[in-house]
């Protein structure tokens, strides 16, 4: 039995943010993870909010907040909350080498990987595109060779069509004589850039392409651990880069992973990975001790307070074996979905329709606490945060992120 | 065999490939490919390529280039057993092909420290041996990595030392399980246990039946040598746990065989059984600590420590129990090192043709350690304490060693 007085589950982006709340906040905070979490899936922006319930852009995020079904976890959250807890997570990435640029009330614009542009509110300086599109003549899109899932002209064709027709757009092509037997990665080419001659024939490569108005586009490549060495690679080419949204792994979202874990380990956290919680004991509308499985055996942990944060279906928070029977694996709570097989599913995927089964989760009251279908608060001492919230499609409305940070923080202060 | 009872099918390691949703999060803490461009990958060579290999004879080159370090197993959100599937196939690969002699060696630990602990100043000249050999560059003609001392031998092994304790009788006991390592060439950690225990009010028992675990039999390709192994130990784990003794180790990689690679590889119920009786010895002490049973008499113990976490352990899921029991000595710190993998993975670093790779992977905990302004490196993998020492001209020791102190 190990006590401690805050026990996160989960360690992705929620339960790591609601970890290092917790710790800042002096508490003994011992987190429980399996799995990598999402970070290396994520491209590590934060979405607030960039569509409406009718799929309709949103201009001002906070704004549009406001107009959001009662059921929305953002009404819960409130928006000092979204404010401050994103504050947060900016100043610890901020003061780890790796600041995030833009604005509560206004979208960024990154480009993706097929050089479309995505809104989102907050982006390290290297994938805020829209930063510095503004004036620039000239748009090199630079593909590395033998990068798997980045298509030079895909996205060439692609932004000329949000950019416009007036600017110019090339392609080019470096070599970063990975040769070895198998695709490379954005970590491999991310690691060539980190070494001084990997930089200095990157610059070589394509120095002659830059110009006072030009600006590079580039894979999620510039360095694996902070913004240090995109400052410098534009230094050095005269010009600005951009990095792009990736296909998993994701290297910027495991900039952000590192840099928390960092801070976790600093902050006192204990860290327990591989072990998948199970189960919880209740007395009353208390939790006393969650049940996780390591090698061969069960062990509990005790603890003052609980935070939820196991990622929803995807991350095997929630279940479903039998149609119409969902299933909180930790705590058995609520469960909020959808019934029925009509709305479950909307079997267009690429639609501009939402998807029933997003919405499924854990509904809480503002201090982020379960609540039974009678509305009342099932266990007092549990919160719930990220993925696990009921009432949101963070694909569709694009907010991701914006709601993982935000609850987390939420979480772990009330 | 076939009224053997096995694991329910879907949760056997072999069929968990099925759960792979293709996310790359195992390629992405790969150590392996962080450091080579010839290995494809966790993931396209154990879920993805790996339903072929078990249907026809068709091997993936780069599956030799797998350590069985499990940082994929751990990255894993889905619950594949990535490395497991990778040493299934490498067995059944040298079902169909010759093994090396160089494999043969390293996979053959005990067969060897058995010999030279049988002669009478076996542990000398087998040393020098190795040391002569070694600089007649007889080694490296085999294939095993030059720049590396091997191993040396104890004069005396663990089970023999351990006749002449006199211990304390106790109601309560343990089993303790020494491994290779210890018994042959670090007598005095399994000493140090004994010790600790002693103090706790402990009994400590040991089995000379159970053999080596298997890991290096497992990682070399001898599935079928490490199953008569696992099939041994884990009859003799079930009697000790029919008697209610746990069976401890202090090695992480052979409690992780013992607790987890066994059930993985093979399939078999009883060795589920067998793995609830198996605990790594701080794991123990962490449990005897929070019942309030963890004797705290200790003395002052001024260090400041870094710890490298072995891999194995991380894979164990029960955290660090090593810092929350050492953290009560008074005047000791402890500092993770969260430097990733060490590089070595049991006999990988010793092969010629894998020690740049070994140490490339290393090269993050060595700057680390190097950085560090700890009185001692700390770590529960023998192993692991050979890479960081060839990579830092340190001499890390055993947790375990640390408490015997604060004891003494």
């Amino acid at each position: 039995m190990i006590k401690s007085d805050v026990i996160v589950i989960g360690g992705g982006i929620a339960g790591m943010v609601a970890a290092l709340v917790s710790a800042r906040n002096g508490k003994r905070v011992t987190m429980l993870t399996y799995g990598e979490g999402t970070l290396p899936l994520n491209s590590g922006v934060i979405d607030i909010l960039a569509y409406d319930q009718q799929h309709h852009y949103v201009e001002n995020p906070m704004k549009a907040m406001e107009s959001l079904p009662e059921e929305h976890p953002y009404h819960r959250i409130g928006r000092e909350a979204v404010e401050e807890g994103i504050s947060f997570f900016r100043e610890v990435m901020g003061a780890n080498g790796l600041p995030y640029a833009g604005s509560f009330d206004r979208h960024l614009f990154v480009p993706t990987a097929v050089g479309t542009l995505k809104p989102t509110s907050f982006a390290p300086r290297s994938l805020a595109g829209s930063r510095v599109f503004q004036g620039r003549r000239k748009i090199v899109v630079v593909s590395v060779r033998g990068l798997k899932d980045f298509y030079g002209s895909i996205m060439l064709e692609n932004l000329k069509k949000e950019l416009g027709e007036s600017r110019s757009y090339e392609v080019a092509v470096v070599d970063p004589n990975l040769g070895g037997g198998r695709d490379i990665t954005t970590q491999d080419v991310a690691r060539w850039l980190e070494s001084d001659e990997g930089r200095r024939n990157f610059v070589a490569q394509l120095r002659s392409r830059g110009g006072s108005d030009a600006v590079f586009i580039v894979p999620q490549v510039l360095g694996l651990k902070d913004g240090e060495l995109s400052e410098e690679l534009e230094e050095r080419l005269g010009a600005p880069l951009v990095e792009t949204t990736c296909l998993p792994p994701s290297v910027n979202g495991m900039r952000v992973q590192r840099i928390l874990i960092d801070a976790l380990r600093k902050a006192g956290v204990n860290i327990v990975e591989n072990t998948r919680v199970i189960g919880a004991k209740v007395k009353g509308s208390k939790a006393i001790s969650v049940t996780a499985e390591g090698c061969a055996r069960k062990k509990e942990y005790t603890a003052e307070r609980f935070i939820l944060a196991t990622g929803g279906f995807y991350s095997g928070g929630i279940t479903m074996r039998d149609f119409d029977k969902p299933k909180e694996v930790v705590f058995n709570l609520p469960v909020s979905f959808v019934k029925g097989e009509a709305g479950w599913a909307n079997d267009k995927l690429f639609s501009d329709q939402p998807q029933g089964f997003a919405k499924s989760g854990i509904r809480t009251d503002a201090a982020m606490r379960p609540l039974g279908a009678d509305g009342k608060v099932v266990l007092e001492n549990v919160r719930v945060c990220g993925r696990m919230l009921a009432g949101y499609d963070f694909c569709f409305e694009h907010s991701g992120n914006g709601v993982a940070i935000s609850s987390a923080y939420k979480a772990a202060r009330e | 065999m076939s009224d053997t009872k096995m694991i329910e099918e879907d949760k056997q390691a072999v069929y968990s490939g099925d759960h792979c949703l293709s996310c790359t999060s195992c390629m992405a803490n790969c150590p392996v490919m962080a450091a080579s461009l010839e290995y494809r990958g966790p993931k396209l060579v154990a879920p993805a390529h790996g339903r072929m290999h078990f249907s026809q004879d068709d091997y993936e080159d780069s599956l030799d280039f797998c350590s069985n370090c499990k940082s994929c197993d751990r990255a894993c959100p889905s619950g594949v057993a990535v490395s497991t599937l990778n040493m299934l196939m490498r067995g059944e690969y040298y079902r169909h092909h010759p093994h090396s002699k160089r494999d043969d060696m390293l996979a053959h630990g005990e067969r060897m420290a058995k010999l030279v602990s049988a002669i009478p100043f076996g542990s000398t000249f087998a040393n020098l041996g190795t040391k002569v050999s070694g600089a007649l560059g007889v080694l490296s003609a085999m294939g095993i990595a030059g720049q590396r001392s091997m191993p040396s031998y104890a004069s005396k092994t663990f089970y023999r030392q351990f006749k002449d304790i006199k211990q304390p009788k106790s109601d309560k006991k343990v089993l303790f399980y020494p491994g290779c390592s210890i018994n042959y060439n670090e007598p005095h950690i399994g000493i140090a246990f004994v010790k600790v225990m002693n103090h706790n009010g402990y009994e400590v028992l040991v089995d000379e039946g159970m053999n080596c675990c298997g890991s290096p039999l497992v990682v070399t390709g001898y599935l079928d040598e490490a199953k008569e192994h696992a099939d041994n130990n884990v009859s003799r784990i079930l009697k000790w746990k029919e008697q209610g003794i746990p069976v401890v180790v202090c090695c992480t990689s052979c409690s992780l065989m013992l607790r987890a690679e066994y059930a993985e590889l093979f399939g078999e119920q009883r060795m589920e059984d067998a793995a609830e009786n198996i605990y790594d010895a701080f794991e123990f002490l962490e449990e005897l600590m929070s019942k309030g049973e963890l004797k705290t008499d200790f003395k002052r113990v001024d260090k400041k420590l870094i710890y490298h976490v072995p891999c194995h352990l991380k894979t164990q899921g029960i955290g660090t129990p090593a810092v929350s029991v050492l953290k009560q000595v008074p005047g000791v710190e402890v500092e993770l090192a969260d430097a990733g993998c060490c590089g070595i993975s049991g006999n990988y670093g010793f092969k010629k043709e894998k020690y740049d790779i070994s140490m490339k992977i290393g090269e993050k905990l060595f700057e680390r350690i190097k950085e560090s302004t700890a009185d001692d490196v700390i770590c529960d993998c023998p192993t692991c304490r050979m890479q960081i020492k060839h990579g830092t001209q340190t001499d890390p020791c055993h947790p375990i060693e640390i408490l015997e102190e604060a004891y003494r």
